[in-house]
């Protein structure tokens, strides 16, 4: 064959254009923002907390009651929601095909990883922040026609809850990413994050009982991600943990999870 | 430029590509051909990082593709149209594509434009057709304006006209000193792409060569000739090594003997030609004859009277 010297192809589109972590976490921003289920999950969040907050507020009216319990109460709910959201967003790119899009497009696995783990989790956090807030708001008036102050003059007894809330939020929808990636199944891994976040502290509920020998159950039980939570938003003086204890229990869930997700993501096939 | 050295791939006990080597030059368009489980598509997906080799290793421009610091823009990927999320439209698709790599929102107007999808743009991407779903595939690889593109299958699905524009697509690329490689099962469409072809078959490069010594290496020629005096011709160009099929009264389809040498056979014994007609192999031919042993998924056999 004769070969004749080919033009050295023209670039049209400028060298600049390179890829970079910042352009990932804004492609992943692109991704998850035109997604309807995106906002869907989101409006029930709302819909949920300040429909729950507002039902909480005006049926509980007993001494010791604080305003605030109202007001963060729906995430037992509503935790569902982030962790089907961060399983969806990993599921779907992979039951549609999508994902082998986004690896050729960003071929570095862990960085594909981080990106869309830290868009989901900031995410959550924000929306669940606006979105407690607007409970708290909503609740305002029920507390003002008891003669009780909300938030009053302790801000940070409201506004401390609201973050630590917001936060779980976060770290449930990291755990349902964390799956989303294990499982690649859109049921498998909506089922298993729906398993810990909501079934299993149920179970443990039941079995956590001061009998001789089952003390550790209560321990796992006091260690599951949404007790965590609990502990995190609403620390109880005697029972489950510190709040220091249980922030870093949560931030021990997102580890492991991110950690396994790496694992499996590095090496499979996609 | 695209190269596989040693390219081996298992799945289990499965062996989808064993030893594979070769290179994809710049300025060329390579066809990539084989039967259905060839290997072909499991080593497209090597190429640009999605299946981690069992053995060997693969490079573009001379880097593993994971080390590319702007895969888009140097290598354009269409591995099938359903690499899309359905629920995002093909506009917002693009843009999430193009935001990995700082590429602006005008050039994915270009894209859009280029594709012919700008009707449909702004439609979500699970309600395209098989046709307008391979468009979209092929905008997704034009993003980066990528010297090389790696494109399996990509005229499934597509009308008339669209086959026609990815063809000329791809020429004016090679054109233009970018590196093509193509996989299709239309054997006249690639006749027609490609330059170079590569053919695998369980697994392993069955042939790697300019299309053309393909085809003249695979295939026989045969020469048509038509004369009154039929009978005459035919015994006196026979031999050992000449094959004779008479297809009507006047007229023979002789392989193993050029037309020229038929022609001065004809001359020699004063034999009048009314038609002399070379007719070569075509890259169907010569892609059934090099593949016939190693087709993985055989189709059964219609005989006359199964058909009857």
């Amino acid at each position: 064959m004769t070969t004749t010297a080919a033009p050295a192809a023209r670039p049209r589109v400028a060298s600049t254009h390179r890829l970079t972590f910042a352009r990932v976490l804004r492609s992943e921003w692109i991704k998850l923002s035109t997604l309807r289920s995106t906002w869907w999950s989101i409006s029930i969040a709302a819909l949920f907390t300040i429909g729950i907050a507002v039902l909480v507020a005006g049926a509980v009216n007993v001494p010791g009651f604080e305003p605030i319990q109202a007001v963060v109460t729906p995430f037992q709910f509503t935790m569902l929601l982030a962790g089907i959201l961060g399983a969806i967003a990993v599921t779907g790119e992979y039951s549609t095909g999508m994902i082998r899009s986004t690896l050729a497009a960003d071929p570095v696995r862990g960085s594909v990883l981080a990106a869309k783990a830290i868009v989901v989790g900031v995410f959550l956090f924000i929306s669940s922040l606006a979105i407690f807030i607007l409970a708290a708001i909503a609740v305002m008036p029920i507390f003002a026609s008891r003669d009780i102050a909300f938030p009053g003059d302790d801000l940070a007894g409201a506004i401390v809850p609201i973050l630590a809330a917001s936060f779980s939020m976060a770290v449930f929808a990291l755990i349902g990413v964390a799956f989303g990636f294990l499982l690649r199944s859109g049921a498998g891994a909506i089922a298993a994050t729906v398993g810990l976040l909501f079934v299993l502290p149920i179970i443990a509920s039941i079995f956590a009982m001061p009998v001789e020998g089952w003390e550790w159950i209560t321990d796992v039980s006091n260690h599951l991600p949404m007790t965590a939570a609990q502990s995190a938003i609403l620390p109880q003086d005697g029972v489950g943990l510190s709040t220091g204890e249980a922030y870093l229990t949560l931030g021990a869930w997102v580890a492991a999870g991110m950690a396994s997700a790496w694992a499996v993501l590095r090496t499979r096939d996609a | 430029m695209i190269t596989a050295e040693g390219l081996t791939k298992r799945f289990g006990d499965k062996t989808a590509v064993q030893d594979v080597s070769f290179t994809v030059k710049p300025g060329t368009v390579t066809g990539f051909l084989g039967p259905n489980g060839a290997g072909k598509s499991t080593t497209m997906r090597m190429i640009v990082g999605l299946d981690k080799p069992t053995a060997g290793r693969t490079s573009v421009n001379g880097k593993e593709y994971r080390r590319l610091r702007a895969p888009l823009t140097e290598v354009g990927v269409l591995l099938d149209a359903k690499a899309v999320h359905t629920g995002r439209t093909a506009r917002n698709h693009l843009r999430a594509m193009a935001a990995t790599h700082g590429i602006p929102s005008s050039r994915v107007d270009e894209v859009i434009d280029l594709a012919g999808i700008g009707s449909v743009a702004r439609k979500r991407a699970g309600k395209f057709s098989l046709g307008m779903g391979q468009r979209l595939g092929i905008a997704s690889a034009l993003l980066g304006d990528p010297h090389t593109l790696i494109l399996d299958e990509p005229v499934n699905g597509l009308d008339p006209e669209g086959v026609r524009w990815v063809r000329q697509f791809v020429r004016f690329a090679a054109s233009e000193g970018r590196t093509v490689l193509l996989s299709s099962h239309l054997m006249s469409e690639m006749a027609q792409t490609a330059d170079h072809v590569i053919v695998m078959g369980r697994g392993r490069v069955l042939a790697d060569a300019p299309l053309d010594e393909l085809v003249r290496a695979w295939t026989a020629t045969t020469v048509r000739v038509r004369s009154p005096r039929i009978a005459d011709l035919a015994s006196a160009v026979a031999s050992s090594d000449v094959e004779i099929v008479s297809t009507s009264p006047d007229s023979l389809d002789i392989v193993g003997l050029p037309a020229s040498r038929i022609g001065d056979i004809a001359a020699d014994r004063g034999i009048p030609l009314h038609e002399l007609t070379p007719a070569n192999g075509s890259l169907e031919d010569a892609y059934l004859a090099l593949t016939g042993e190693s087709v993985e998924y055989r189709s059964a056999d219609y005989s006359v009277k199964e058909l009857a």
